[in-house]
Protein backbone atom coordinates (compact mmCIF):
# COMPACT_ATOMS: atom_id res chain seq x y z
CA UNK A 1 0.00 0.00 0.00
CA UNK A 2 2.84 2.39 0.84
CA UNK A 3 4.79 1.35 -2.26
CA UNK A 4 1.73 1.84 -4.44
CA UNK A 5 0.64 5.75 -2.75
CA UNK A 6 4.57 6.24 -3.11
CA UNK A 7 3.91 5.37 -7.01
CA UNK A 8 1.06 7.53 -6.84
CA UNK A 9 3.05 10.27 -5.57
CA UNK A 10 4.98 10.66 -8.54
CA UNK A 11 2.09 12.33 -10.83
CA UNK A 12 -0.42 13.16 -8.00
CA UNK A 13 -1.23 16.88 -7.25
CA UNK A 14 0.87 19.00 -5.02
CA UNK A 15 -2.39 18.61 -1.90
CA UNK A 16 -2.13 15.35 -2.47
CA UNK A 17 1.70 14.70 -2.33
CA UNK A 18 1.27 16.93 0.90
CA UNK A 19 -0.80 14.00 2.38
CA UNK A 20 0.86 11.33 1.07
CA UNK A 21 4.40 12.35 2.82
CA UNK A 22 2.20 12.56 6.03
CA UNK A 23 0.95 8.82 6.02
CA UNK A 24 4.58 7.87 4.99
CA UNK A 25 5.29 9.53 8.13
CA UNK A 26 2.60 8.26 10.19
CA UNK A 27 3.56 4.71 8.41
CA UNK A 28 7.50 5.01 9.93
CA UNK A 29 6.19 6.26 13.21
CA UNK A 30 4.19 3.43 13.17
CA UNK A 31 6.78 0.90 12.65
CA UNK A 32 9.28 2.35 14.96
CA UNK A 33 6.64 2.65 17.42
CA UNK A 34 6.32 -1.34 16.79
CA UNK A 35 10.10 -1.81 16.80
CA UNK A 36 9.99 -0.48 20.04
CA UNK A 37 7.52 -2.64 21.78
CA UNK A 38 8.60 -5.36 20.12
CA UNK A 39 11.55 -4.89 22.06
CA UNK A 40 10.34 -4.49 24.65
CA UNK A 41 8.60 -7.59 25.00
CA UNK A 42 11.75 -9.65 24.16
CA UNK A 43 13.26 -7.90 27.06
CA UNK A 44 10.22 -8.12 29.64
CA UNK A 45 10.56 -12.33 28.39
CA UNK A 46 14.23 -12.35 28.72
CA UNK A 47 14.13 -11.10 32.22
CA UNK A 48 11.04 -12.87 33.35
CA UNK A 49 12.92 -15.94 32.26
CA UNK A 50 16.18 -14.97 34.69
CA UNK A 51 13.36 -15.06 37.41
CA UNK A 52 12.02 -17.77 39.22
CA UNK A 53 9.77 -16.12 40.96
CA UNK A 54 6.32 -14.94 39.30
CA UNK A 55 6.54 -11.56 39.92
CA UNK A 56 4.49 -9.28 37.02
CA UNK A 57 5.99 -6.96 35.12
CA UNK A 58 6.77 -3.36 35.89
CA UNK A 59 4.93 -0.98 34.28
CA UNK A 60 5.82 -0.51 30.93
CA UNK A 61 5.97 4.06 30.94
CA UNK A 62 3.90 5.60 27.74
CA UNK A 63 6.05 7.00 25.05
CA UNK A 64 4.16 9.88 24.52
CA UNK A 65 5.23 13.12 26.24
CA UNK A 66 3.99 13.49 30.07
CA UNK A 67 3.33 16.74 31.47
CA UNK A 68 6.86 17.95 32.92
CA UNK A 69 5.16 18.75 36.28
CA UNK A 70 3.36 14.77 36.74
CA UNK A 71 6.06 13.28 34.92
CA UNK A 72 7.81 10.59 37.36
CA UNK A 73 10.97 8.54 36.52
CA UNK A 74 10.35 5.69 33.84
CA UNK A 75 10.16 2.19 35.67
CA UNK A 76 13.58 0.88 34.12
CA UNK A 77 14.43 -2.64 34.59
CA UNK A 78 16.90 -2.82 37.24
CA UNK A 79 17.97 -6.44 38.68
CA UNK A 80 19.82 -4.81 41.95
CA UNK A 81 16.97 -2.29 42.89
CA UNK A 82 14.89 -2.39 45.71
CA UNK A 83 12.83 0.75 46.73
CA UNK A 84 15.62 2.73 45.68
CA UNK A 85 18.16 1.05 47.57
CA UNK A 86 21.03 -0.74 45.13
CA UNK A 87 22.25 -4.01 46.57
CA UNK A 88 24.87 -6.44 45.89
CA UNK A 89 25.83 -9.48 47.47
CA UNK A 90 29.41 -11.34 47.32
CA UNK A 91 30.04 -14.52 48.68
CA UNK A 92 32.43 -17.82 48.39
CA UNK A 93 33.13 -21.38 49.17
CA UNK A 94 36.58 -22.56 49.75
CA UNK A 95 38.72 -25.63 49.70
CA UNK A 96 42.37 -25.09 50.87
CA UNK A 97 45.08 -27.42 51.01
CA UNK A 98 48.89 -26.43 52.49
CA UNK A 99 51.49 -28.21 53.54
CA UNK A 100 52.33 -26.85 56.97
CA UNK A 101 54.69 -28.35 59.03
CA UNK A 102 54.57 -25.64 61.68
CA UNK A 103 51.24 -24.32 61.46
CA UNK A 104 50.16 -21.33 60.29
CA UNK A 105 47.53 -18.44 58.35
CA UNK A 106 44.38 -19.81 60.32
CA UNK A 107 42.11 -17.20 58.83
CA UNK A 108 38.95 -17.26 56.70
CA UNK A 109 37.69 -20.19 58.43
CA UNK A 110 40.69 -22.42 57.35
CA UNK A 111 42.10 -24.91 60.30
CA UNK A 112 45.65 -24.60 60.52
CA UNK A 113 47.40 -27.54 60.92
CA UNK A 114 44.84 -29.74 58.83
CA UNK A 115 45.91 -31.11 55.32
CA UNK A 116 42.65 -29.45 53.96
CA UNK A 117 39.43 -27.79 54.46
CA UNK A 118 36.42 -26.30 53.23
CA UNK A 119 35.26 -23.00 54.50
CA UNK A 120 33.12 -20.12 53.61
CA UNK A 121 35.43 -16.89 53.97
CA UNK A 122 33.18 -14.01 53.13
CA UNK A 123 29.91 -13.50 53.01
CA UNK A 124 29.28 -9.82 52.02
CA UNK A 125 25.88 -7.45 51.80
CA UNK A 126 26.54 -4.34 50.17
CA UNK A 127 23.74 -1.59 50.11
CA UNK A 128 23.91 2.27 48.75
CA UNK A 129 21.14 4.45 48.70
CA UNK A 130 20.95 7.79 46.88
CA UNK A 131 19.43 10.53 49.71
CA UNK A 132 19.82 13.57 47.58
CA UNK A 133 21.20 14.38 44.22
CA UNK A 134 24.34 14.43 45.75
CA UNK A 135 24.17 12.67 48.97
CA UNK A 136 23.99 8.77 49.29
CA UNK A 137 24.90 6.51 51.87
CA UNK A 138 26.89 3.47 51.36
CA UNK A 139 27.15 0.25 53.85
CA UNK A 140 28.71 -2.78 53.46
CA UNK A 141 28.23 -5.74 56.14
CA UNK A 142 30.78 -8.87 56.39
CA UNK A 143 30.07 -11.95 58.02
CA UNK A 144 33.37 -13.55 57.83
CA UNK A 145 34.11 -17.50 59.08
CA UNK A 146 36.20 -17.81 62.08
CA UNK A 147 37.77 -21.03 63.46
CA UNK A 148 35.19 -23.61 64.23
CA UNK A 149 32.86 -22.50 62.01
CA UNK A 150 31.89 -19.51 64.13
CA UNK A 151 30.60 -16.33 62.33
CA UNK A 152 31.65 -12.59 62.98
CA UNK A 153 29.89 -9.38 61.79
CA UNK A 154 32.20 -6.99 60.99
CA UNK A 155 30.93 -3.70 59.24
CA UNK A 156 33.51 -3.05 56.45
CA UNK A 157 32.10 0.28 54.99
CA UNK A 158 29.41 2.44 56.57
CA UNK A 159 29.54 5.96 54.91
CA UNK A 160 27.68 9.06 54.51
CA UNK A 161 28.72 10.74 51.24
CA UNK A 162 28.54 13.79 49.56
CA UNK A 163 29.99 14.36 45.92
CA UNK A 164 29.99 18.51 45.61
CA UNK A 165 31.57 18.18 42.12
CA UNK A 166 33.60 15.77 40.34
CA UNK A 167 36.43 18.04 42.11
CA UNK A 168 35.19 17.32 45.88
CA UNK A 169 33.66 14.45 47.03
CA UNK A 170 33.41 14.13 50.63
CA UNK A 171 32.62 10.71 52.56
CA UNK A 172 32.24 10.26 56.23
CA UNK A 173 32.34 7.36 58.46
CA UNK A 174 33.89 3.70 58.43
CA UNK A 175 36.20 3.17 55.29
CA UNK A 176 38.43 0.82 54.02
CA UNK A 177 42.00 3.08 53.81
CA UNK A 178 43.45 3.85 50.36
CA UNK A 179 46.85 3.08 50.88
CA UNK A 180 47.47 1.43 47.72
CA UNK A 181 45.30 0.29 44.99
CA UNK A 182 44.41 -3.02 46.12
CA UNK A 183 42.33 -2.58 49.19
CA UNK A 184 41.07 0.47 46.54
CA UNK A 185 39.66 -1.99 43.96
CA UNK A 186 38.70 -5.23 45.33
CA UNK A 187 37.46 -3.96 48.66
CA UNK A 188 36.42 -7.29 50.40
CA UNK A 189 34.96 -9.55 47.10
CA UNK A 190 36.66 -12.49 46.36
CA UNK A 191 34.24 -12.39 43.50
CA UNK A 192 36.40 -8.90 42.04
CA UNK A 193 39.60 -10.50 42.52
CA UNK A 194 41.20 -12.50 39.94
CA UNK A 195 43.46 -14.48 42.36
CA UNK A 196 41.68 -16.76 45.26
CA UNK A 197 43.46 -14.66 47.80
CA UNK A 198 45.19 -11.25 48.70
CA UNK A 199 48.80 -10.59 48.48
CA UNK A 200 49.75 -11.01 51.98
CA UNK A 201 50.80 -7.49 52.36
CA UNK A 202 47.20 -6.12 51.47
CA UNK A 203 45.58 -8.53 53.28
CA UNK A 204 42.93 -7.08 56.12
CA UNK A 205 44.84 -6.56 59.29
CA UNK A 206 42.40 -8.63 61.29
CA UNK A 207 43.02 -11.72 59.16
CA UNK A 208 46.90 -10.91 59.16
CA UNK A 209 47.33 -8.62 56.76
CA UNK A 210 50.14 -5.84 57.16
CA UNK A 211 48.55 -2.68 56.72
CA UNK A 212 45.61 -0.58 58.86
CA UNK A 213 42.93 -1.45 56.11
CA UNK A 214 40.18 0.27 57.91
CA UNK A 215 39.53 3.40 59.63
CA UNK A 216 36.42 6.05 61.07
CA UNK A 217 36.58 9.75 59.83
CA UNK A 218 36.56 11.82 56.94
CA UNK A 219 37.73 11.04 53.33
CA UNK A 220 38.05 13.46 50.59
CA UNK A 221 38.77 12.49 46.99
CA UNK A 222 38.24 14.22 43.65
CA UNK A 223 40.14 15.65 39.97
CA UNK A 224 42.66 17.62 39.82
CA UNK A 225 42.66 19.83 36.67
CA UNK A 226 45.01 18.70 34.90
CA UNK A 227 44.04 18.14 30.91
CA UNK A 228 44.62 14.74 29.85
CA UNK A 229 46.88 13.60 32.53
CA UNK A 230 43.24 12.51 34.56
CA UNK A 231 44.94 13.47 38.17
CA UNK A 232 43.11 12.60 41.39
CA UNK A 233 43.61 13.30 44.74
CA UNK A 234 42.68 11.45 48.04
CA UNK A 235 43.16 12.53 51.75
CA UNK A 236 41.83 11.00 54.48
CA UNK A 237 42.09 12.16 58.07
CA UNK A 238 40.50 8.85 60.77
CA UNK A 239 41.35 6.88 63.49
CA UNK A 240 42.35 2.93 62.59
CA UNK A 241 41.59 0.33 65.24
CA UNK A 242 44.00 -2.29 63.83
CA UNK A 243 44.45 -5.67 65.90
CA UNK A 244 46.18 -8.36 63.87
CA UNK A 245 47.11 -11.81 65.13
CA UNK A 246 50.12 -13.54 64.54
CA UNK A 247 49.98 -15.21 61.17
CA UNK A 248 52.30 -17.87 63.01
CA UNK A 249 49.27 -19.59 65.07
CA UNK A 250 50.99 -18.07 68.48
CA UNK A 251 47.92 -17.10 69.47
CA UNK A 252 49.14 -13.66 69.99
CA UNK A 253 47.03 -10.67 69.16
CA UNK A 254 49.11 -7.36 67.95
CA UNK A 255 47.03 -3.75 69.20
CA UNK A 256 48.49 -1.14 67.13
CA UNK A 257 45.99 1.28 69.49
CA UNK A 258 46.25 3.78 66.82
CA UNK A 259 45.91 7.43 66.93
CA UNK A 260 44.63 9.46 64.02
CA UNK A 261 45.92 8.75 60.65
CA UNK A 262 46.36 10.66 57.83
CA UNK A 263 46.80 9.52 54.49
CA UNK A 264 47.61 11.44 51.32
CA UNK A 265 47.50 10.19 48.18
CA UNK A 266 47.76 10.74 44.25
CA UNK A 267 47.03 8.89 41.28
CA UNK A 268 46.26 10.07 37.63
CA UNK A 269 44.60 7.71 34.61
CA UNK A 270 45.53 9.49 31.53
CA UNK A 271 43.68 9.58 28.44
CA UNK A 272 45.89 8.33 25.69
CA UNK A 273 45.84 4.70 27.42
CA UNK A 274 42.54 3.92 29.07
CA UNK A 275 43.04 1.77 32.00
CA UNK A 276 46.49 2.93 33.45
CA UNK A 277 47.07 4.34 36.91
CA UNK A 278 50.21 5.47 38.26
CA UNK A 279 50.09 6.63 41.93
CA UNK A 280 51.30 6.90 45.25
CA UNK A 281 50.25 7.60 48.65
CA UNK A 282 52.16 7.94 51.81
CA UNK A 283 50.03 7.33 55.25
CA UNK A 284 50.99 8.37 58.95
CA UNK A 285 50.33 7.66 62.53
CA UNK A 286 51.73 6.83 65.94
CA UNK A 287 50.45 3.16 67.27
CA UNK A 288 51.47 0.75 70.64
CA UNK A 289 52.31 -2.70 69.94
CA UNK A 290 50.04 -4.26 72.59
CA UNK A 291 50.05 -8.19 72.63
CA UNK A 292 47.31 -9.75 74.04
CA UNK A 293 46.78 -13.88 73.73
CA UNK A 294 43.68 -14.44 71.58
CA UNK A 295 40.64 -15.93 72.83
CA UNK A 296 41.04 -19.82 72.32
CA UNK A 297 44.12 -18.99 70.03
CA UNK A 298 47.05 -21.30 69.17
CA UNK A 299 49.50 -21.68 71.41
CA UNK A 300 50.25 -19.33 74.28
CA UNK A 301 54.13 -19.04 74.14
CA UNK A 302 55.28 -15.98 72.33
CA UNK A 303 57.58 -16.83 69.24
CA UNK A 304 61.07 -16.70 70.62
CA UNK A 305 62.60 -13.96 70.28
CA UNK A 306 60.04 -11.55 70.75
CA UNK A 307 59.88 -9.42 73.77
CA UNK A 308 56.08 -7.34 74.86
CA UNK A 309 56.67 -3.85 74.57
CA UNK A 310 55.17 -1.41 77.67
CA UNK A 311 51.58 -0.21 76.93
CA UNK A 312 52.96 3.25 77.11
CA UNK A 313 55.43 2.70 74.46
CA UNK A 314 54.79 4.58 71.13
CA UNK A 315 55.74 3.86 67.42
CA UNK A 316 55.77 6.47 64.70
CA UNK A 317 54.20 4.53 62.16
CA UNK A 318 54.60 5.65 58.13
CA UNK A 319 53.56 3.97 55.37
CA UNK A 320 54.91 5.09 51.68
CA UNK A 321 52.93 3.34 48.80
CA UNK A 322 53.30 3.48 44.67
CA UNK A 323 51.90 1.18 42.05
CA UNK A 324 51.80 0.96 38.26
CA UNK A 325 48.56 -0.73 37.50
CA UNK A 326 46.70 -1.57 34.17
CA UNK A 327 43.89 -2.96 33.45
CA UNK A 328 41.98 -3.23 30.14
CA UNK A 329 41.81 -5.06 26.88
CA UNK A 330 41.36 -8.34 28.96
CA UNK A 331 44.66 -7.44 30.54
CA UNK A 332 45.54 -7.32 34.44
CA UNK A 333 49.17 -5.97 35.58
CA UNK A 334 48.97 -4.55 38.95
CA UNK A 335 52.63 -3.53 40.40
CA UNK A 336 52.23 -2.06 43.92
CA UNK A 337 55.82 -1.44 46.45
CA UNK A 338 55.19 -0.07 50.19
CA UNK A 339 57.49 0.85 52.54
CA UNK A 340 56.15 -0.05 56.17
CA UNK A 341 58.70 2.06 58.45
CA UNK A 342 58.00 2.00 62.15
CA UNK A 343 60.42 3.53 64.93
CA UNK A 344 59.77 3.58 68.52
CA UNK A 345 59.55 6.92 69.84
CA UNK A 346 62.48 8.35 71.85
CA UNK A 347 64.79 5.05 71.06
CA UNK A 348 66.60 6.76 68.13
CA UNK A 349 65.39 3.06 66.26
CA UNK A 350 63.89 2.42 62.56
CA UNK A 351 62.06 -0.56 61.38
CA UNK A 352 61.62 -0.89 57.40
CA UNK A 353 59.63 -3.46 55.93
CA UNK A 354 59.58 -3.68 52.38
CA UNK A 355 57.11 -5.13 50.30
CA UNK A 356 55.63 -5.62 47.35
CA UNK A 357 53.65 -7.61 44.80
CA UNK A 358 53.59 -8.23 40.71
CA UNK A 359 50.26 -9.57 39.51
CA UNK A 360 49.93 -10.53 35.92
CA UNK A 361 46.67 -11.78 33.96
CA UNK A 362 45.20 -12.37 30.68
CA UNK A 363 41.64 -12.74 29.80
CA UNK A 364 41.02 -15.33 27.17
CA UNK A 365 36.89 -15.88 26.84
CA UNK A 366 35.87 -17.19 30.25
CA UNK A 367 39.50 -18.39 31.26
CA UNK A 368 41.49 -16.10 32.78
CA UNK A 369 45.56 -17.68 33.73
CA UNK A 370 47.25 -15.41 36.20
CA UNK A 371 50.54 -15.48 38.07
CA UNK A 372 51.38 -13.51 41.20
CA UNK A 373 54.95 -12.93 42.51
CA UNK A 374 54.88 -11.82 46.55
CA UNK A 375 57.71 -10.37 48.59
CA UNK A 376 57.60 -9.34 52.31
CA UNK A 377 61.01 -8.72 54.44
CA UNK A 378 60.06 -7.54 58.05
CA UNK A 379 63.03 -7.50 60.39
CA UNK A 380 62.92 -9.89 63.10
CA UNK A 381 63.43 -7.50 66.26
CA UNK A 382 60.93 -5.64 64.91
CA UNK A 383 58.28 -6.82 67.79
CA UNK A 384 55.18 -5.57 65.19
CA UNK A 385 56.14 -7.98 62.31
CA UNK A 386 58.14 -10.35 64.22
CA UNK A 387 55.43 -13.33 62.77
CA UNK A 388 55.86 -12.16 59.12
CA UNK A 389 59.74 -11.91 58.82
CA UNK A 390 60.64 -12.90 55.41
CA UNK A 391 58.51 -14.46 53.27
CA UNK A 392 58.53 -14.56 49.24
CA UNK A 393 56.70 -16.82 46.41
CA UNK A 394 54.99 -16.96 43.40
CA UNK A 395 51.20 -18.42 42.78
CA UNK A 396 49.96 -19.40 39.55
CA UNK A 397 46.26 -20.30 38.67
CA UNK A 398 43.19 -20.38 36.34
CA UNK A 399 39.86 -18.19 36.82
CA UNK A 400 36.95 -19.45 34.95
CA UNK A 401 33.76 -17.54 34.36
CA UNK A 402 31.11 -19.85 33.34
CA UNK A 403 28.38 -16.94 33.68
CA UNK A 404 28.51 -13.45 34.78
CA UNK A 405 27.91 -14.25 38.53
CA UNK A 406 30.17 -17.06 39.40
CA UNK A 407 33.80 -17.61 39.33
CA UNK A 408 35.71 -20.79 39.82
CA UNK A 409 39.76 -20.37 40.84
CA UNK A 410 42.22 -22.97 41.15
CA UNK A 411 45.29 -21.63 42.73
CA UNK A 412 48.95 -23.06 43.56
CA UNK A 413 50.66 -21.10 46.13
CA UNK A 414 54.64 -21.77 46.86
CA UNK A 415 55.71 -19.28 49.69
CA UNK A 416 59.49 -19.37 51.15
CA UNK A 417 60.00 -18.29 54.67
CA UNK A 418 62.98 -16.88 56.73
CA UNK A 419 63.65 -19.89 58.75
CA UNK A 420 61.51 -21.72 58.51
CA UNK A 421 60.13 -25.08 56.10
CA UNK A 422 58.69 -23.25 52.88
CA UNK A 423 54.83 -23.91 52.19
CA UNK A 424 52.96 -25.21 49.20
CA UNK A 425 49.37 -24.88 48.61
CA UNK A 426 46.55 -25.28 46.75
CA UNK A 427 43.43 -23.00 47.15
CA UNK A 428 40.30 -23.99 45.12
CA UNK A 429 37.44 -21.21 45.35
CA UNK A 430 33.83 -20.63 43.77
CA UNK A 431 32.89 -16.98 44.00
CA UNK A 432 29.59 -15.42 43.39
CA UNK A 433 27.78 -12.34 43.25
CA UNK A 434 24.13 -11.94 43.57
CA UNK B 1 37.62 14.61 -21.89
CA UNK B 2 36.51 18.02 -20.12
CA UNK B 3 32.62 16.87 -20.88
CA UNK B 4 33.87 13.47 -19.14
CA UNK B 5 35.22 15.17 -16.20
CA UNK B 6 32.02 17.00 -16.12
CA UNK B 7 29.93 14.22 -15.76
CA UNK B 8 32.14 12.33 -12.79
CA UNK B 9 31.80 15.38 -10.79
CA UNK B 10 28.36 15.48 -11.16
CA UNK B 11 28.08 11.91 -10.33
CA UNK B 12 30.04 12.27 -7.40
CA UNK B 13 28.24 15.53 -6.12
CA UNK B 14 24.63 13.50 -6.40
CA UNK B 15 26.54 10.61 -4.20
CA UNK B 16 27.66 12.95 -1.29
CA UNK B 17 24.20 13.71 0.24
CA UNK B 18 23.10 9.73 -0.78
CA UNK B 19 26.18 8.78 1.57
CA UNK B 20 26.03 11.44 4.26
CA UNK B 21 22.88 10.11 4.73
CA UNK B 22 24.00 6.84 4.71
CA UNK B 23 26.21 7.75 7.66
CA UNK B 24 23.62 9.43 9.49
CA UNK B 25 21.84 6.30 9.16
CA UNK B 26 24.40 4.39 11.08
CA UNK B 27 25.87 6.95 12.98
CA UNK B 28 25.15 7.27 17.25
CA UNK B 29 24.11 10.82 18.45
CA UNK B 30 24.99 11.65 22.07
CA UNK B 31 21.73 13.43 23.54
CA UNK B 32 21.32 14.83 26.92
CA UNK B 33 18.43 16.61 28.28
CA UNK B 34 17.34 20.05 26.14
CA UNK B 35 18.70 22.26 29.43
CA UNK B 36 21.90 20.72 29.50
CA UNK B 37 24.10 23.35 28.41
CA UNK B 38 26.67 21.54 26.79
CA UNK B 39 27.18 21.67 23.37
CA UNK B 40 30.39 19.31 22.21
CA UNK B 41 32.20 16.83 24.48
CA UNK B 42 35.37 15.08 23.20
CA UNK B 43 35.58 11.03 22.92
CA UNK B 44 37.62 10.98 25.82
CA UNK B 45 35.47 13.09 27.92
CA UNK B 46 32.71 10.48 26.44
CA UNK B 47 34.36 7.46 27.60
CA UNK B 48 35.36 8.82 31.18
CA UNK B 49 31.67 9.96 31.48
CA UNK B 50 30.07 6.69 30.63
CA UNK B 51 32.64 4.59 32.67
CA UNK B 52 31.59 7.00 35.83
CA UNK B 53 34.58 8.50 35.88
CA UNK B 54 33.17 12.34 35.02
CA UNK B 55 30.13 12.12 37.20
CA UNK B 56 29.06 15.79 36.82
CA UNK B 57 28.15 18.29 34.01
CA UNK B 58 29.47 21.60 34.50
CA UNK B 59 27.55 23.68 37.07
CA UNK B 60 27.66 20.49 39.32
CA UNK B 61 24.56 18.80 37.96
CA UNK B 62 24.83 14.67 38.56
CA UNK B 63 25.04 12.62 35.23
CA UNK B 64 22.27 9.97 34.77
CA UNK B 65 24.02 7.39 32.43
CA UNK B 66 21.05 5.64 30.43
CA UNK B 67 22.38 2.94 27.74
CA UNK B 68 20.50 0.26 26.21
CA UNK B 69 19.46 -3.15 26.95
CA UNK B 70 22.70 -5.81 25.32
CA UNK B 71 22.13 -6.70 21.98
CA UNK B 72 21.37 -3.42 20.52
CA UNK B 73 23.48 -1.03 18.17
CA UNK B 74 23.86 1.88 20.95
CA UNK B 75 24.86 -1.05 23.66
CA UNK B 76 27.75 -2.54 21.37
CA UNK B 77 29.15 1.34 19.80
CA UNK B 78 29.63 2.09 23.79
CA UNK B 79 31.35 -1.03 24.37
CA UNK B 80 33.48 -0.58 21.95
CA UNK B 81 33.79 3.08 23.00
CA UNK B 82 35.27 1.70 26.32
CA UNK B 83 37.35 -1.34 25.25
CA UNK B 84 35.54 -3.84 26.84
CA UNK B 85 33.39 -7.18 26.25
CA UNK B 86 29.55 -7.69 27.66
CA UNK B 87 31.11 -9.50 30.54
CA UNK B 88 33.75 -6.57 31.33
CA UNK B 89 31.23 -4.08 31.06
CA UNK B 90 28.98 -5.49 33.75
CA UNK B 91 32.07 -6.37 35.89
CA UNK B 92 32.85 -2.98 35.65
CA UNK B 93 30.25 -1.69 37.04
CA UNK B 94 29.74 -4.20 39.63
CA UNK B 95 32.50 -2.76 40.69
CA UNK B 96 32.61 0.49 40.51
CA UNK B 97 29.13 0.66 42.64
CA UNK B 98 30.99 -1.68 45.06
CA UNK B 99 33.95 0.59 45.29
CA UNK B 100 32.05 3.27 46.22
CA UNK B 101 32.59 5.28 42.79
CA UNK B 102 29.34 5.39 41.04
CA UNK B 103 25.73 5.30 43.29
CA UNK B 104 24.31 3.27 40.29
CA UNK B 105 24.87 1.32 37.37
CA UNK B 106 24.03 3.11 34.39
CA UNK B 107 19.86 2.56 33.70
CA UNK B 108 19.73 0.20 31.53
CA UNK B 109 16.61 0.42 29.51
CA UNK B 110 15.12 -1.59 26.44
CA UNK B 111 13.57 0.86 23.66
CA UNK B 112 14.60 4.24 22.27
CA UNK B 113 10.94 5.88 23.48
CA UNK B 114 12.36 4.93 26.96
CA UNK B 115 15.59 6.74 26.73
CA UNK B 116 13.60 9.84 25.10
CA UNK B 117 11.04 9.87 28.01
CA UNK B 118 13.99 9.35 30.63
CA UNK B 119 16.20 12.44 28.86
CA UNK B 120 13.67 14.07 29.80
CA UNK B 121 12.99 13.65 32.58
CA UNK B 122 16.46 13.68 34.47
CA UNK B 123 18.43 16.76 34.02
CA UNK B 124 21.73 15.05 34.07
CA UNK B 125 20.69 12.80 31.48
CA UNK B 126 23.14 11.59 28.92
CA UNK B 127 22.51 8.51 26.11
CA UNK B 128 23.75 7.00 23.05
CA UNK B 129 20.89 6.35 20.00
CA UNK B 130 20.74 5.43 16.45
CA UNK B 131 20.79 9.27 15.21
CA UNK B 132 17.87 8.51 12.50
CA UNK B 133 15.16 8.36 15.45
CA UNK B 134 15.73 11.66 16.30
CA UNK B 135 13.56 13.70 14.81
CA UNK B 136 13.34 17.91 15.36
CA UNK B 137 10.05 18.72 17.17
CA UNK B 138 11.67 15.90 19.76
CA UNK B 139 12.89 17.14 23.59
CA UNK B 140 15.98 16.23 22.96
CA UNK B 141 19.55 17.80 22.74
CA UNK B 142 21.79 16.14 20.42
CA UNK B 143 25.48 17.39 21.13
CA UNK B 144 28.86 17.56 19.21
CA UNK B 145 31.47 14.52 19.67
CA UNK B 146 34.71 16.44 18.80
CA UNK B 147 33.27 19.02 17.24
CA UNK B 148 31.22 16.90 14.70
CA UNK B 149 27.47 16.44 14.14
CA UNK B 150 26.28 12.28 13.01
CA UNK B 151 26.69 12.69 9.49
CA UNK B 152 29.74 14.79 9.50
CA UNK B 153 32.82 13.14 8.02
CA UNK B 154 34.93 11.62 11.15
CA UNK B 155 32.27 11.19 13.39
CA UNK B 156 33.10 8.93 15.87
CA UNK B 157 30.22 6.97 16.79
CA UNK B 158 28.57 4.99 14.37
Amino acid sequence: MVVTGLGGAQTAPPADQETISLLVQQVKELQQHDRELQERIRFLEANQKGTATPNPPPSTPEVAPVPEAQAAPPQLLEMHTLHGIQWRGFAELDYKALDQRAPELGTYGFNPGSAGNFYTGDFDLFLTSRLTERASVLSEIDFEEGGAQSFKTDLRRMLLKYDVNDHLKISLGRYQTSIGYYNWAFRSAAWLQTTADRPLVMEFASDGGLLPTQAVGISVTGSIPSGTLGLHYIGEYGSSDTVRPDITNSGLLNDENNSNHVNAGVFLSPDRIPGLRIGGSIYHDQISDLVSLAAGGGSSTPPPGSTVPSASARWNQTIVNGHIVYVGRGFEFLNEAFLIRHAPIGTGETFNTPAFYSQFSRKFGPVRPFARFQWVNASPRNTIYDDVQLRFGPSFGLRYDPNDYIALKAQLDHTARRGLPDLNGLHLQMAVTF
Amino acid sequence: MKLVAVVFLSCLATLIPVSRAAAQGTDLAVIVNPNNPVTNVSSADLRKIFSGGKRSWPGGIPVKLIVRAPGSHERLVLLRLLGMSESEYKQYWTAQVFRGEADTEPYTVPSFGMVKEAAVIFPGAISLVEAQNVKSGMPLKVIKVDGRLPGDAGYPLH
